[in-house]
């Protein structure tokens, strides 16, 4: 049935959708609470004191994972539809590579493995299975980017689907901890959000168009918040 | 000799030719045009442990780079061989492309610094690259601490660098990035058009450790930016590679804070697969960097050789 107001056939879109919000949900249980991306450090050190600060810290992870994590993320797509676990598992070391604070590296480790064991109980299917084995193996350090990636490849949801939601849970786990580290309403955090991911569109382009050697970034204090982050006496968040 | 087919600085011409932040400067320049003699800068450095010291036993170079011979200068580490690298140029123009290779033998020890700052001069056409190749056998060390870089306002480079490193072998390996020259005019401070910084390490068996590459350009993306610069001007990249045990240590005492009033920032993290660490600092004054830069140092001769630093030159 094609109904006026919907570009595409509905059935299969409205399909599609409820799929992408599970996978992108906050609720979705993959331990993004438990990690505040530095922000818990840049509350206690000063460098993020209110609405404006928190928008532009949550604006440079935004940028940094458009630059690095979501190049691989596409790739990763582009390799799961074909079921290449070679590949899968070149891009996966490349990720892990640059990740280079514990943290980061704990983060992605993390989330990555929760959302693939997931993907096999809600999802299924051979690829999900075999990626599950080769983390669980040690073969492939499993990053959150390519677990992402697959799951959304072997259920055809499209890589900006996955680059929507990727960049969505960067946002919302940034914003979900100021919440609860600082003085900020669930006001302030909504339209922070809305005006980020409103800004998402030409980072997929530049991302999809990238390869993997052009991974990159900069963001030094965000870097330095992590090493500090580690040293902290009192944590709340792993990250 | 060089085979005239593969000359070492061809690896940085590849370099720029490929990066998609390069793509629009590719013009040349109305001087000399890129890659021409005097803009292909050669230097290959070959240390060797002999009788209780450090030699530098292979040295080929073209100009604008330039070694004299290694120093043994050093009280601390009498052994050590020192090397000044010299830039007849002093200074990086639109079409230079420059190479480094360096490899320590078993059980070397060198230091490797430069004479003064690097300038990369303003440009409007090209850009200048500089491909770097370190290799260090085991139980080889390497302090390569050289002064900041300074890019001047509409400079574009590229740095690749590749590491080798054995297990036991430590590598100390520096990058002061200053924001240009910001006491000259407004347009200075970070004024750069492009730059990028890559830099990748491995075993010598191949296998992968890490790979970082920055790229900091200043009119795509705010610098000045919560979790990017600041209200810093001045940026410090320290890489060690070192054994786990003794890079734990240096980690454990290397400290990290962000002190917003004094304008200094630092912190260590652990590089994956057990690589050794990355320090990075950030500054209002290059001095304050360098000083940052100069205590970690201290903590990994310390930890690792069991020697102290030599005193600071005084005019540096």
């Amino acid at each position: 049935m094609i109904i006026e107001n919907d570009a595409v056939d509905a059935s299969s879109s409205t399909a599609f959708l409820s799929r992408m919000l599970q996978f992108g949900d906050s609720m979705f249980p993959i331990g993004a609470f438990a990690f505040s991306s530095s922000l818990e450090s840049a509350i206690q050190e000063g460098v993020v004191t209110d609405a404006a600060t928190l928008r532009a810290f949550a604006r440079t992870a935004l940028e940094q994972a458009a630059r690095g994590d979501c190049i691989a993320l596409i790739a990763a797509h582009r390799a799961a539809t074909t079921s290449d676990i070679d590949t899968l598992a070149r891009i996966d070391a490349l990720v892990y590579a640059r990740k280079l604070s514990e943290e980061t590296r704990t983060m992605s480790v993390r989330m990555g493995k929760k959302f693939t064991e997931m993907g096999v109980e809600v999802v299924g299917g051979p690829l999900l299975c075999r990626w599950r084995e080769c983390i669980e193996t040690s073969v492939t350090p499993g990053c959150y980017p390519v677990a992402l990636a697959i799951s959304f490849a072997v259920q055809s949801l499209p890589a900006s689907q996955a680059f929507v939601v990727h960049q969505y849970g960067v946002a919302t786990t940034i914003l979900g901890a100021a919440l609860r580290l600082m003085k900020i309403s669930h006001i302030e955090t909504q339209k922070i959000l809305y005006e980020l991911t409103g800004q998402t569109g030409g980072m997929y382009e530049a991302a999809a168009t990238a390869r993997l050697s052009d991974m990159a970034g900069f963001a030094p204090l965000t870097e330095i918040l992590a090493a500090v982050h580690t040293r902290a006496h009192v944590r709340l968040f792993m990250s | 000799m060089i085979p005239a087919a593969f000359p070492p600085w061809a690896r940085a011409e590849t370099l720029g030719a490929s990066m998609p932040e390069f793509a629009s400067f590719q013009d040349e320049p109305p001087q000399m045009s890129s890659g021409t003699v005097g803009k292909t800068g050669f230097l290959r450095l070959g240390f060797e442990h002999r009788s209780g010291q450090t030699i530098l036993a292979n040295l080929e170079r073209r100009v604008p780079y330039m070694v004299q011979r290694a120093l043994h200068c050093d009280e601390q580490m009498p052994g050590l061989a020192y090397v000044f690298l010299i830039t007849t140029t002093g200074c990086l123009l639109q079409g230079d492309r420059l190479a480094l290779d360096i490899t320590l033998r078993p059980r070397a020890q060198a230091h490797l610094t430069s004479q003064s700052a690097t300038k990369i001069h303003a440009m409007d056409a090209n850009y200048a690259a500089q491909s770097q190749t370190i290799a260090l056998a085991d139980d080889a060390y390497l302090e390569f601490l050289p002064e900041p870089v300074i890019p001047h306002r509409h400079s574009r480079f590229i740095s690749d660098t590749q590491i080798s490193v054995a297990p036991s072998a430590t590598l100390l390996l520096s990058e002061i990035i200053q924001p240009g020259r910001k006491h000259h005019h407004p347009d200075e401070c970070f004024g750069a058009t492009v730059l990028s910084v890559s830099t990748a390490a491995a075993r010598p068996d191949g296998r992968s450790l890490f790979a970082e590459k920055l790229v900091i350009e200043p009119r795509r993306y705010a610098m000045r930016q919560t979790g990017v610069m600041d209200s810093f001007d001045v940026f410090a990249n320290v890489i060690l590679c070192a054994p786990k045990d003794k890079a734990d240590r240096i980690h454990e005492r290397a400290g990290a804070d962000i002190d917003l009033a004094d304008g200094v920032a630092f912190g260590a993290c652990r590089l994956p697969n057990d690589a050794g660490l990355i320090f990075k600092v950030l500054g209002r004054e290059t001095a304050q960097v360098k000083a940052k830069v100069r205590e970690f140092w201290g903590l990994v001769r310390q930890e690792v050789i069991g020697a102290a630093l030599p005193p600071p030159y005084l005019w540096r």
